[in-house]
């Protein structure tokens, strides 16, 4: 169904660009408020992805994984290329609500893509310190500087949990794919 | 003599990169790096890396908030352009003037938040950049087909009487409301819900200035806040029309179509309307 969408919007249907809106906006835009400086950055960003989006749509291969984490994909590539070429200023979002993200429980996170339940599966095998590195980093955007001053840990150890943590998301979701495991 | 790490570490700042381009993207002296590193398995874990994340982001985006109406219309109608500069339908597009009018007003209810920091010509001719910058660069992997011969366009009308005879398309009655402006109004939408396409026709709908008021159509969704109708575009009618056929372009998805509304708005139109003055009206069902 999301497989043939991608397709339908590759071959210019305009009700599937509409229905692409109406499905993945409130993600794009999920992640276009929390990676953008400004909530006009996080609209103007969220129609470059989009835009993206339109053309990217003829290489979705749904054998490689859902709809949903293909747009994610193409979501953050772009937040990241635009938050490098700004300054370094921080997030829109203050640090207050920087704890506030909405884990999905592994039981129930299948309802959201099967990769988000692959995800919330080997993130619940963390500690904690080592989840809201990845939360500060994937979730939030700060760098991995900014997460060590944050949280007064070494740069290293924050590498460290960031390379952990997306190696076993990383297995855990090669392991459901492909019962291979990963190669690093 | 070599200055070669021993194989583990050197996959280990490998991977450290590509996980720093995941996350934060890399400097230049990082990308360079990189790119000497690089081989084919860089690249495999990469794309790894990124689907980790990105499912990984899906995971902490429990109750993501909704996307606010009016984005989204920017977006419906940004895409429009987008697919119309690689098809080249703009001109195909053009099937009355009302219809090019049309097109340029919902251009002008929805641009895009950072054109509005630039003056109209400015918007226009950034515009027109992109449309061809976009046209350019599809250009290459394009030409495999053989040429298509260029056809005329089918008039509204045309197309109107050839979305009727499809299955599934609805045809729904307007009836001119009380308003001093709807006086001798009648007219139909007909509507395909299948692909989303849709004609508004009309008799007697008075001709407007268009910097003074202009008219535009309103779905109402039975999926969505009736509050909310979804925005079917702004329309002008000139003096002496007589019968005109307007195309409809919805700037969302419509689930469950329940009725149709055209109100008079300010130029360029609305994104909320105050529904003062309602000059047609139909509901699917009331009528046949």
């Amino acid at each position: 169904m999301t497989a043939s969408l991608l397709q339908r919007i590759a071959g210019g249907d305009s009700a599937a660009v509409r229905e692409c809106i109406d499905q993945y906006g409130a993600l794009v835009w999920s992640i276009a408020r929390r990676l953008s400086r400004t909530p006009s950055d996080a609209e103007d960003a969220t129609q470059e992805v989009f835009l993206d989006i339109w053309r990217s749509a003829g290489r979705f291969d749904a054998s490689q994984g859902s709809a949903k984490v293909f747009i994610a994909m193409i979501a953050r590539r772009r937040l990241i290329d635009r938050l490098r070429k700004t300054s370094a200023e921080p997030p829109m979002e203050p640090v207050e609500a920087l704890e506030a993200a909405a884990w999905a429980d592994p039981g129930t996170a299948s309802e959201t893509a099967i990769e988000a339940e692959q995800a919330a599966r080997a993130l619940a095998e963390l500690r904690p310190e080592q989840r809201q590195v990845l939360e500060l980093g994937l979730l939030h955007g700060l760098s991995q500087s900014e997460i060590a001053s944050r949280l007064s840990m070494p740069l290293g150890t924050v590498k460290s949990f960031m390379r952990r943590g997306l190696i076993q998301v990383r297995d855990y979701m090669n392991i459901d794919a492909e019962g291979v495991s990963a190669r690093v | 003599m070599t200055d070669k790490r021993p194989q583990g570490q050197q996959d280990e700042a490998t991977v450290d990169l590509l996980i720093k381009q995941v996350t934060e993207g890399l400097s230049p002296a990082e990308q360079r790096a990189l790119d000497v590193m690089d081989s084919a398995t860089a690249s495999a874990d990469l794309r790894e890396f990124e689907r980790a994340a990105a499912a990984i982001t899906l995971a902490g985006s429990a109750g993501a908030p909704r996307l606010p109406p009016a984005l989204a219309q920017r977006l419906a109608v940004q895409a429009d352009e987008h697919f119309a500069a690689i098809s080249g339908a703009h001109t195909v597009q053009k099937v009355t003037d009302l219809g090019a009018a049309r097109a340029a007003a919902a251009s002008r209810i929805s641009p895009p938040r950072a054109a509005n920091r630039i003056s109209a010509y400015g918007w226009l001719a950034a515009a027109a950049c992109l449309i061809l910058a976009i046209f350019g660069w599809l250009r290459p992997p394009l030409p495999t087909g053989p040429p298509v011969a260029r056809v005329a366009a089918p008039s509204a009308a045309e197309q109107r009487a050839a979305l009727l005879a499809k299955s599934g398309t609805l045809k729904v009655a307007l009836s001119a409301t009380k308003d001093p402006a709807a006086a001798g109004v009648a007219g139909d939408v007909v509507w395909d819900p299948a692909t989303q396409r849709g004609f508004m026709h009309f008799s007697g709908l008075a001709a407007n200035d268009p910097a003074v008021h202009q008219y535009q159509l309103w779905i109402f969704d039975g999926d969505r806040d009736q509050r909310y109708p979804v925005d079917g575009g702004v329309f002008d009618v000139p003096a002496n029309a007589g019968e005109i056929v307007i195309p409809i372009r919805a700037a969302l998805m419509v689930h469950k179509p329940a009725a149709f509304a055209v109100t008079v708005e300010k130029p360029g139109g609305a994104v909320v309307s105050s529904r003062d003055h309602v000059v047609a009206l139909g509901a699917l069902g009331a009528t046949g």
